[in-house]
């Protein structure tokens, strides 16, 4: 049996649900310029393409803002953003057909100032991507953090809600790795 | 060999870009290829944090904000914090669980239906007679459309032949005797029924038997001549 509400009362329940989404929105612009580019630059790392890395940084903010009523806390909320779209960056980079593509525009995407330079930046930027995917996934989300400009080893504990000692120890080991693979 | 043993210091130092220890930097200062290594190592880390800063510095094109504010413009219809997917996946969900339970309950119910609509009279197909005919002759009562034969007492097998519900039971010996014309017999022919109480279940409807044979009436002699000359019986 369907209760009866008064009218007025559904009145006022839409109008406080209005308020409080007019509420989350506001504080989600807040975020939203800062968190975008985060989201984009993680994505923008595993991707190394930026049409990619925007879609994926749009679909993590789109999600992120359904969860925004769970995760105003701002720390929680990077930190389950950065999460986000580097599992999403990664799953997209799992295509195979846009791995194509991004082969073909990562020639495009690199600055070339001499042909030597290209040559040799390319085949760098190969191999290093390379080295890059034989990293574990943990390694290679603190690898990505961390080279980010601006972001300190106290910065990127607190984004994944790790010890210092341990994002610490984890960037030592994956920079060692990346090396012998590039040596 | 000497040098080899330095191997993973230098490493250590290249990577960190930190303070050495002092045999390393004892060692470093008299060995140039130990000297050599560490600079390439340093430039290969130098390069490998340059192409990722690099990497990871780039901003997304001007367009990208506004464009991603039209999207979340799009979910402000939507309530904040739901699940769209469950939208469609709970109906999903609810109708494949409906699917998966329906022939239990379905079953079930039949079960409980076909308990309910267990007959109440159950008459035996070799016998061929209505069950009031049967009644009527299990009392001894001659129908008045048959023939004028003497009523023949209970010949009746020893199984029960009528099966009546117990709250139905006084009802339909009360039937009984109202259709042999003997109203005034009614409340005897109920008493053994009465009797004989069966334990009702609750849970199904309970289907007892009635033992014609205690439904009999027991006329004396004297009401049975009585009866005889009223209806006509056999002499």
């Amino acid at each position: 049996m369907q209760e009866f509400t008064w009218p007025g009362r559904k009145v006022e329940a839409e109008l406080a649900f209005d308020l409080e989404k007019a509420t989350l929105r506001r504080e989600f612009e807040q975020h939203l310029k800062e968190c975008g580019t985060l989201a984009f630059r993680v994505a923008r790392g595993v991707l190394r393409n930026a049409a990619d890395a925007e879609d994926v940084a749009q679909e993590a903010m789109l999600r992120s803002y359904r969860r925004f009523a769970r995760l105003r806390d701002p720390s929680r909320f990077r930190a389950w953003l950065v999460r986000i779209s580097f599992r999403l960056a990664l799953d997209h980079g799992r295509s195979a057909r846009r791995r194509q593509q991004r082969e073909i525009a990562w020639a495009t995407d690199l600055p070339k100032p001499t042909a030597e330079e290209i040559a040799a930046s390319n085949e760098f930027g190969r191999r290093l991507q390379e080295a890059m995917r034989s990293l574990s996934e943990k390694s290679r989300l603190i690898l990505l953090l961390t080279s980010m400009d601006g972001h300190s080893l106290e910065e990127v504990a607190e984004l994944l809600q790790l010890p210092v000692g341990t994002v610490k120890s984890r960037l030592h080991s994956a920079r060692k790795q990346l090396a012998e693979k590039l040596r | 060999m000497t040098c080899d043993k330095y191997e993973n210091a230098l490493l250590l130092a290249a990577a960190s870009n930190g303070e050495m220890d002092a045999k390393l930097t004892r060692h470093l200062a008299c060995c140039s290829r130990c000297r050599a290594t560490l600079r390439a190592e340093r430039e290969l880390f130098a390069r490998i944090d340059s192409a990722l800063r690099a990497q990871m510095d780039e901003d997304p094109r001007p367009g990208f904000l506004s464009q991603l504010r039209l999207e979340l413009s799009k979910e402000l219809t939507a309530r904040p914090g739901s699940n769209h997917v469950w939208h469609v996946a709970g109906p999903a969900l609810a109708l494949v669980l409906m699917a998966m339970f329906y022939p239990l309950v379905n079953a079930r119910q039949s079960s409980v239906q076909g308990n309910l609509q267990m007959p109440t009279i159950r008459a035996l197909p070799s016998v061929g007679i209505t069950q009031s005919a049967r009644a009527r002759k299990d009392l001894g009562v001659r129908s008045s459309h048959h023939s004028k034969r003497p009523a023949v007492q209970s010949a009746s097998p020893p199984e029960p032949e009528v099966l009546v519900p117990p709250d139905e039971q006084k009802a339909f010996a009360q039937f009984v005797a109202r259709v042999a014309g003997r109203d005034a017999r009614a409340e005897v022919v109920v008493s053994p029924a009465a009797d004989n109480p069966v334990a009702r279940n609750t849970e199904l409807p309970g289907v007892a038997s009635v033992d014609m044979a205690a439904l009999q009436l027991q006329l004396n002699r004297t009401e049975q001549s009585e009866w005889m000359a009223k209806t006509g019986g056999p002499e």
